[in-house]
């Protein structure tokens, strides 16, 4: 005897089949939970040793003046900080709306806070959303002021310091800051005067670095 | 994992080639679908030959279905698929002069392209009147703005808006493209014996 579905037709037996496949979706309900993420740990724990998502003041300085563009500079502290100083080109994205955030996959995203902890958790965050690319900025805002805004030199420094310090005092000139050399008690601001033994920066107009790169649009 | 790009297995330079051989499969689909042809496609709105209907509807529960299970096996991450933001009364006033324009020309957008690259010349016409449209568009676009941007509700899909489970949704969708596909049987059957044609 045949099987009752022997006897349907191709279209019929579609249909019979899709029918299966809704009935089972109604059981499965909702295939992937947004607010649930997995997470590799060991690979997490792994690039947190490893120190590769770090990156120095000193480093993301070079790339602005550079006017490189590849990676996006995230400021995760609130509207209000950010509207009183931010680093140029940084774009303001506070913690609680990262995952809401234009910000893809594959991007190279660099973080920074006030300080570490900050953008520590929302590396953690992105990271287990599936983000590839994503650094920390070492240190954060704070270290930006001390390193590059307000570099110090004290006035019994070594030749290789000294040295060290003409290269930071052109970059921290470049970002308006104010570079001091401390001696005992007093410090000395020093103004932009150019020295000779200065390693040459280039200098893209300063206007340039807000300029990020606009989205490219998806969809139809 | 899916979707591909965003995972980055592939560059955006990449990504457009993948496009374009998409772009063919999907036209190529269409054209032998019959959607080439204005006559099929205006029949639809006649209840004498919905194959128009047929096509879609399979190709909608084909796709949702791929796309649930696929999640669900963990192939495919649901949440990074692009969505168009919903602004639910321009949309309904677009969606209206859609199918005006559709009933009187007999193509959509996609289809006029496709009979037009098969050498129609109504598919042609068809073509030159959208970059038209477009270009109208465009040049009153400032007055239409506010109205173009109003109501908006952001990036919603049905199991959001309604409040139901994925599941629940792709299984009454599928109870409604069975139920589709009987009542186009049957109104076919009906109307080809109402107004006396063949079946073209």
């Amino acid at each position: 005897m045949k099987c009752p579905v022997e006897k349907l037709s191709l279209n019929k037996r579609l249909a019979l089949i899709t029918l299966l496949l809704g009935i089972i979706a109604l059981f499965i309900g909702n295939p992937n939970n947004k607010n649930t993420i997995k997470v590799n740990a060991k690979e997490l724990a792994l690039s947190t040793i490893k120190d590769q998502d770090k990156i120095s003041v000193l480093q993301l300085a070079e790339w602005i003046i550079e006017g490189r563009s590849d990676f996006t500079l995230v400021d995760l502290r609130n509207e209000k900080l950010f509207n009183k100083y931010s680093i140029p080109s940084a774009v303001n994205i506070p913690v609680e709306n990262l995952l809401d955030s234009d910000l893809m996959r594959n991007e190279k995203i660099l973080l920074f806070g006030d300080d570490d902890i900050t953008s520590a958790q929302a590396w953690f965050i992105l990271k287990s959303a599936n983000y590839k690319n994503v650094y920390i900025l070492k240190g954060g805002l704070n270290e930006w002021k001390d390193k590059i805004l307000y570099p110090k030199l004290s006035e019994n420094a070594t030749a290789e310091e000294k040295n060290n310090f003409e290269k930071v005092k052109q970059i921290s000139l470049h970002f308006g800051g104010t570079p001091q050399i401390v001696s005992g008690t007093t410090t000395n601001v020093i103004q932009n005067v150019q020295t000779p033994s200065a390693p040459k920066i280039v200098q893209p107009p300063a206007g340039n670095l807000k300029n990020v790169p606009k989205k490219k649009r998806e969809g139809c | 994992m899916m979707p591909y790009y965003k995972f980055d297995y592939f560059s955006f330079d990449f990504s457009l080639v993948v496009a374009f051989i998409i772009g063919i499969g999907f036209g190529f689909a269409l054209e032998r679908g019959g959607f080439g042809n204005a006559r099929i496609l205006a029949a639809q709105f006649y209840f004498y030959n919905m194959r128009v209907l047929k096509v879609m509807f399979t190709a909608i529960i084909t796709a949702m279905l791929g796309l649930f299970y696929f999640s669900w096996i963990g192939w495919l991450d649901l949440s990074l698929i692009y969505l168009t933001d919903t602004y639910i009364l321009p949309q309904i006033i677009g969606g209206l002069l859609l199918g005006i324009g559709f009933v009187i020309g007999g193509y959509c957008p996609g289809t006029s392209v496709v009979s037009a690259s098969t050498g129609r010349y109504d598919g042609m016409m068809y073509l030159a009147g959208m970059f038209f449209g477009i270009f109208v568009f465009g040049e009153i676009f400032p007055l239409i703005e506010s109205f173009y941007n109003s109501t908006p509700m952001g990036r919603i899909t049905l199991p959001e808006f309604l409040g139901l489970s994925h599941g629940m949704i792709v299984f009454l969708v599928v109870l409604m493209a069975l139920g589709a596909f009987a009542a186009a049987e049957w109104s076919e059957k009906v109307m080809t014996k109402k107004l006396g044609r063949e079946k073209e």
